[in-house]
């Protein structure tokens, strides 16, 4: 569903991805795990093209997303719009929530729906307080986000993303700025959407979670993918000395065979 | 002690209708000029804005040229230089109003890039990833946040640019100045005149200073 193929990207000076390939599946829950400054989250932008990449292919069903090859084999950015609609086919759920502080929750989950799919307002609206139920933000709907707490703006936030009606969402150390009794409430839903099948691709520290919803785990270290395993065997029996290492700092080893 | 001056602000209530007169010529040119300085600063707003420097070149040849050099050049220039450069000649309060619109653009334009460039890397991101287009983006999500904390030095800016309008006596323009100086030809009454101009002015130009400070401890108060 997400084919990325020889994908390199810079900051300036800095290479900061050194050729990923990986290819995710749909229905797949896809988690990138590494120390920070391995390029997981770069990677996970450059996949809605918040970053643009400056080789290699990302593509959402087939569609390169970003650049195409134009007669001659020069890579040309794509037209705005043609981004666009990628873009709204992968939606983005982020650290810092970013709702659109000047619109109540119910306007944040209904402004993609009516401005870019331009659906009509009252089906959005309904839908929308559907998705607001299922993320258990009903009481909420009137609210701005700048009343609520971390934890319901972020669930706000997978309302919004869900609203698209995305092929996938990607989620960019979505629990990292909640204080601790908040990260249970929003890894809860994500869980939830996990078991109804939704493709998502998921940047995070929270390990426990990584082992007990992922299906495939993926670690990066300095840009490059260092191991790739299903979630049960990349937690009981890493093969990479960095994975082992990595992990060992977070000391879930050991209670990952206790388990 | 000294010289005392007897005023006679008689003169002044006398000829009331001609102060009237030059106020509507003033509240004309700058609303003429804070048209055409909103729009094309807006424009060279968002131009300054852009990542292409096909855009953002031109923009910042054009902030950086109208704020070095002086306003009542570039009036000047706009009146009597033009006309003999191109052969289109402006009547005077046109004249004032494209001049002062063209300068006053330079400033709205800094007011609206800084506005902009003030709203978190995140509203862009979080707006992108809904699939918004640019269009969309500035008109729905960012220059909504981003004009509440426009609002403060745009009502400033308003207040200089009327304060500009005097310039307009320049180029023979009957705004409130030039209608005093032609009073004071015929009345030899300078000291009560200029007062009561500079009184004019402070009570027009004050209250919107005022209301732009309330307006930003407000604003500030609520973010």
């Amino acid at each position: 569903m997400i084919r990325i193929s020889g994908l390199h990207k810079h900051f300036g000076k800095n290479h900061v991805l050194r050729g990923i390939d990986v290819e995710i599946a749909k229905g797949e829950v896809f988690v990138i795990v590494g120390p920070s400054g391995s390029g997981k989250s770069t990677l996970l932008r450059c996949i809605n093209f918040l970053e643009e990449h400056d080789a290699g292919e990302i593509a959402i069903d087939g569609e390169p997303m970003g650049w195409r090859l134009a007669p001659g084999g020069k890579r040309v950015r794509d037209k705005e719009s043609n981004v666009s609609r990628l873009r709204s086919q992968v939606a983005m759920v982020f650290q810092q929530f970013n709702l659109f502080p000047h619109k109540t929750v119910l306007e944040n989950v209904v402004e993609g729906p009516i401005v870019v799919k331009r659906e009509p307002p009252g089906e959005a609206a309904e839908r929308a307080a559907a998705l607001l139920d299922r993320v258990g933000l009903s009481d909420k709907v009137d609210a701005y986000p700048s009343t609520l707490s971390g934890g319901q703006q972020q669930r706000a936030a997978i309302a919004r993303a869900l609203a698209m009606q995305p092929k996938a969402i990607l989620f960019d150390e979505p629990t990292s700025a909640l204080d601790p009794e908040l990260v249970g409430e929003v890894l809860a839903v994500m869980k939830g959407l996990a078991h109804k099948g939704l493709t998502m691709v998921i940047v995070t520290h929270e390990m426990q979670f990584a082992r007990d919803v992922g299906d495939r785990v993926m670690m990066m270290d300095a840009g490059q993918v260092v191991e790739l395993a299903p979630a049960k065997s990349f937690f009981a029996a890493p093969r990479n000395p960095r994975t082992v290492d990595f992990l060992r700092r977070l000391q879930l080893r050991e209670s990952s065979d206790a388990a | 002690m000294g010289q005392s001056y007897v005023w006679h602000f008689n003169v002044v209530w006398e000829y009331r209708q001609v102060f009237v007169r030059g106020a509507g010529i003033t509240a004309q040119l700058t609303a003429g000029s804070l048209l055409i300085g909103l729009v094309l600063g807006l424009l060279l707003g968002l131009m300054r804005s852009s990542r292409s420097g096909a855009m953002r070149v031109p923009a910042a040849v054009y902030v950086e040229a109208f704020r070095a050099t002086p306003v009542l050049v570039q009036l000047v220039w706009l009146y009597y230089a033009l006309p003999i450069l191109t052969g289109f000649q402006m009547g005077p309060i046109l004249s004032v109003s494209v001049g002062l619109g063209l300068h006053t653009a330079a400033y709205f334009a800094e007011i609206f890039r800084a506005g902009i460039a003030s709203i978190d890397r995140g509203q862009w991101d979080a707006a992108k990833s809904i699939g918004m287009g640019y269009g969309q983006m500035m008109r729905r999500i960012i220059l909504p946040q981003a004009v509440r904390r426009m609002i403060p030095p745009f009502i400033n800016e308003i207040a200089t640019l009327m304060k500009l309008t005097t310039l307009g006596s320049v180029l023979a323009v009957y705004e409130l100045l030039h209608e005093a100086q032609n009073l004071i030809n015929n009345t030899y009454r300078p000291l009560e005149i200029y007062t009561t101009l500079a009184v004019a002015f402070f009570v027009i130009i004050y209250p919107i200073i005022w209301l732009s400070q309330r307006l930003e401890r407000y604003l500030k108060a609520r973010s």
